[in-house]
């Protein structure tokens, strides 16, 4: 997804970043929502999740909601497992019991819900705030990334809104099949009538990348420049000390008044 | 290698000796073979049906066939002196740059600066050389400066098809190979984007496909031209060449300049200029300096191209037409975009063709999507039949497995399938009876587009038919057949909506035409008044038909 550069410094905070900061900040937090078996941990983490998509991007609540939907359903499952078949959890019971910060009482169920939720919103907070073509940039420059792996990268990153422009097409053509407008929302059974028509166009395109790379003079041999690479500023020190410390202090709530 | 066949000219930046190219599973080659050679600082021009392997014999030269388009090569290819295989496809790009016919083809999908500068960061040239080199081509192609950061796929057909244009020209390499450029831009970046690319460079050799021949041809220096069966059918001098080989580029549906037309139209008659007319200012030249006689003979001969050049006949009386679909105080958005257009009032009369006019990314699809009730309005309403759409890329319309059965569920009515023989005569009269067990996708670029209209056209289904570039890609017998059945549907009673850059093509077919920029519908005329608007046209991005000054002539010479 494209970065809005133009919007105000605030609003687009996170969007600035320099990626691979951010990318190791979310991870640690990824680390510290896996091992971390409590409820109140999984809540704080989306709450500043979705607290700093709205304040430090350009996301509204509606949306940041209607992200959460996606990962709800997966974490659901697990929940419904664990109600439903008490004797296959053991396992998540036993982690909720050895666990370091957990809280007595909480269902293993729900943490696991939460967790769901809470590493889909971390993920999508990188994700969502991060320019594909910056990313790479920082990886080839920084962590010397190859070329030919990093543009491979780039094109995954950037299939999913190709997907969905590819879908948008599809979809028009069809409803004029029809005779009938599309829906705003694709329904279950037009999702699934998607899917082969754009794995088939996810073939092509990265097929046609392939061959646009090497045409234009991608190689693994040779000296590469890399133009306009992400550079570390003041700001990515303050984001990762900030994250951090809030890491910490809810690390520290949990424990204490776990 | 033929032995038979002489050495490559080592003198020459590329030459092909009897090359042969099949694409596995494949009954015959898709093109040659080929003998053709292309000299230090030449402009060559490559023309040919579509479906000839013109863009085959392009991918050849840098080893993209069959290193990494799997093919089967015969014969002997040199590039810039050396064997293809003496360097990776990526190897070849330093010295030769490739643009493809497809924008997509050559845009990777980064942001518009990071796809200029790609090539040359590959070529690890200085920051600083590459932020000039990336500057002065966004200038040169007239590339807007807001669209720097934005991602190529967000940007029109049009818009993405200059960026790659832009990026092929950063490289500065000393071979061109570019394919069909400006098959998608209006015509005043289409002329700029000619007259770039045409500009002699010390040592820079130019090989372009192109079907748009107007304003193109006085920079070229010699034309060879592929026939269906992939073989170099004619090579030579442009202007000696379309007047010698007339008859044979008509009958092989190849694009001769209108000059040419003309020219061989007064030769008919006798009046035809001693040296064969390169371009229309040459034809002008001749005709105003004809006597009283010659005059009226060159009338006589012109008489026909000024007829086709015109709608045919006096058109439906306009209190017998009903209306096909109406905007009103419409404001049209892409699907799920931004209003592009505001405040659109537009009818469409069934019997009628309308042209849409516009420069890239002023909004010429989102109103034909909207027109046919394809994309719901922000604000204002829509009367009328649903309508059907050719989309600019016609593989979006593809949903089976073959050509055949693309035909056929066209024609079929909802749970039935379609008569005997049906899918024949659709597939026979559109020119797919040969690739009808092909896969869409297998196509070339004009077979594409042909079918795409086929399936659109063949089940009578649509009162209204919005048109969107049908043109691009297509060779001159697709393009005059398409025009042909355009009119016949009208005359069948629907409403056609034809979006072009061409404005030869829209004076043609279209009484009427609006104009679309600055957020809105900027005129809504008979075309003819619109095109002898010049500050509307240029204020559009547009220019007159090229065939205008000779209608001129015609209407000031009547007796």
């Amino acid at each position: 997804m494209s970065t809005p550069r133009s919007a105000g410094p605030v609003a687009c905070f996170l969007d600035q970043l320099h990626p691979l900061p951010k990318l190791i900040v979310c991870l640690i937090w990824l680390v510290a929502a896996i091992m971390v078996f409590d409820a109140r941990f999984q809540a704080i983490t989306i709450i500043l999740a979705a607290v700093a998509l709205m304040l430090f991007s350009r996301f509204s609540v509606w949306l940041v909601l209607g992200l959460m939907v996606p990962f709800a359903l997966f974490g659901a499952g697990f929940l419904t497992t664990s109600i439903l078949f008490r004797d296959g959890s053991d396992f998540a019971d036993k982690m909720a019991a050895e666990a370091p910060f957990v809280s007595e009482g909480v269902s293993a169920g729900i943490v696991l819900f939460l967790r769901a939720i809470a590493c889909g919103m971390v993920s999508a907070l990188f994700t969502l705030t991060t320019d594909p073509g910056d990313l790479v940039k920082a990886l080839m420059k920084n962590w010397r990334l190859s070329p030919r792996i990093g543009y491979a990268l780039f094109s995954a990153l950037n299939l999913v809104p190709d997907l969905a422009s590819e879908a948008q097409q599809i979809r028009l053509a069809r409803a004029m099949k029809r005779g009938r407008l599309p829906r705003r929302i694709p329904g279950l059974a037009e999702g699934f009538s998607l899917m082969l028509p754009l794995l088939a166009f996810a073939i092509r395109r990265a097929s046609r990348a392939a061959i646009a790379m090497e045409a234009r003079g991608l190689s693994r041999d040779g000296p590469r420049t890399i133009l306009g690479a992400p550079v570390l500023a003041r700001r990515d020190g303050v984001f990762a000390a900030l994250a951090l410390a809030l890491l910490a202090v809810a690390l520290v709530q949990v424990w204490l008044f776990r | 290698m033929p032995g038979a066949l002489p050495a490559p000219d080592q003198g020459c930046v590329a030459a092909w000796r009897g090359v042969t190219v099949r694409y596995p599973h494949q009954p015959r080659d898709a093109v040659g073979p080929v003998t053709l050679d292309l000299a230090p600082g030449e402009h060559l021009l490559l023309l040919g049906p579509s479906g000839a392997g013109k863009s085959t014999l392009l991918d050849t030269l840098t080893g993209l066939v069959p290193n990494v388009i799997p093919a089967a090569l015969d014969g002997g290819i040199t590039a810039l002196g050396s064997d293809p295989a003496s360097r990776t496809p990526a190897g070849w790009s330093r010295d030769i740059a490739r643009h493809f016919q497809d924008a997509d083809q050559t845009l990777c999908g980064m942001r518009v600066e990071d796809e200029i500068a790609f090539a040359l960061e590959n070529q690890g040239l200085d920051p600083g050389a590459i932020q000039e080199r990336v500057a002065a081509a966004m200038r040169q192609v007239g590339i807007n400066a807001a669209w720097r950061e934005r991602r190529t796929t967000t940007l029109s057909g049009g818009e993405r098809q200059l960026v790659a244009l832009a990026a092929t020209l950063a490289q500065a390499s000393r071979v061109l190979l570019v394919d069909e450029p400006t098959s998608h831009l209006a015509p005043l970046a289409a002329g700029r984007l000619h007259h770039l690319l045409m500009t002699r460079a010390p040592g820079r050799s130019v090989l372009i496909v192109d079907h748009r021949l107007d304003g193109l041809i006085t920079a070229i220096d010699r034309v060879a031209v592929l026939g269906r069966d992939g073989r170099i059918m004619v090579e030579g001098q442009p202007a000696a060449l379309f007047r010698s080989h007339a008859a044979e580029l008509d009958a092989a549906g190849v694009w001769r300049p209108l000059a040419s037309q003309i020219d061989t139209a007064l030769a008919a008659m006798g009046v035809a200029p001693p040296r064969p007319p390169a371009n229309i200012a040459d034809v002008m030249t001749h005709l105003t300096a004809l006597d009283r006689t010659g005059q009226t003979r060159a009338r006589q001969a012109l008489e026909p191209l000024v007829a086709a050049a015109l709608p045919s006949g006096p058109g439906p009386e306009p209190g017998a037409r009903t209306v096909a679909a109406r905007l009103c105080g419409a404001d049209c958005a892409p699907f799920l975009g931004p209003v592009v257009l505001r405040n659109v009032d537009l009818t469409i009369m069934r019997g009628e063709i309308l042209g849409i006019l516009g420069a890239n990314g002023a909004g010429k699809s989102t109103l034909g999507l909207s027109l046919a009730g394809l994309l719901r309005l922000k604000a204002g309403s829509r009367d009328g039949a649903a309508g059907g759409v050719a989309f600019q890329n016609p593989e979006s319309q593809f949903v089976s497995g073959s050509v055949r059965e693309e035909v056929e569920a066209a024609l079929a009515a909802p749970g039935s399938k379609a008569r005997p023989g049906a899918v024949e005569t659709v597939l026979a009269g559109w020119g797919l009876g040969h690739a009808a067990s092909q896969h869409p996708f297998e196509l070339s670029h004009g077979q594409k587009r042909r079918l795409a209209l086929a399936t659109l056209t063949a089940g009578g289904r649509w009162p209204l038919l919005v048109l969107d570039e049908p043109m691009a890609g297509l060779d001159a017998a697709s393009a005059a057949s398409l025009a042909a059945r355009i009119e016949a549907l009208a005359a069948e009673g629907h409403a056609i909506a034809l979006i072009t850059h061409d404005m030869d093509l829209a004076l043609r077919l279209c009484r009427r035409s609006v104009v679309v920029g600055e957020g809105g519908i900027m005129a809504d005329a008979a075309t003819t008044d619109v095109m002898a608007d010049p500050a509307l046209l240029a204020r559009a991005g547009l220019a007159p038909p090229v065939f205008k000054p000779v209608l001129d002539w015609f209407g000031e010479a009547a007796p």
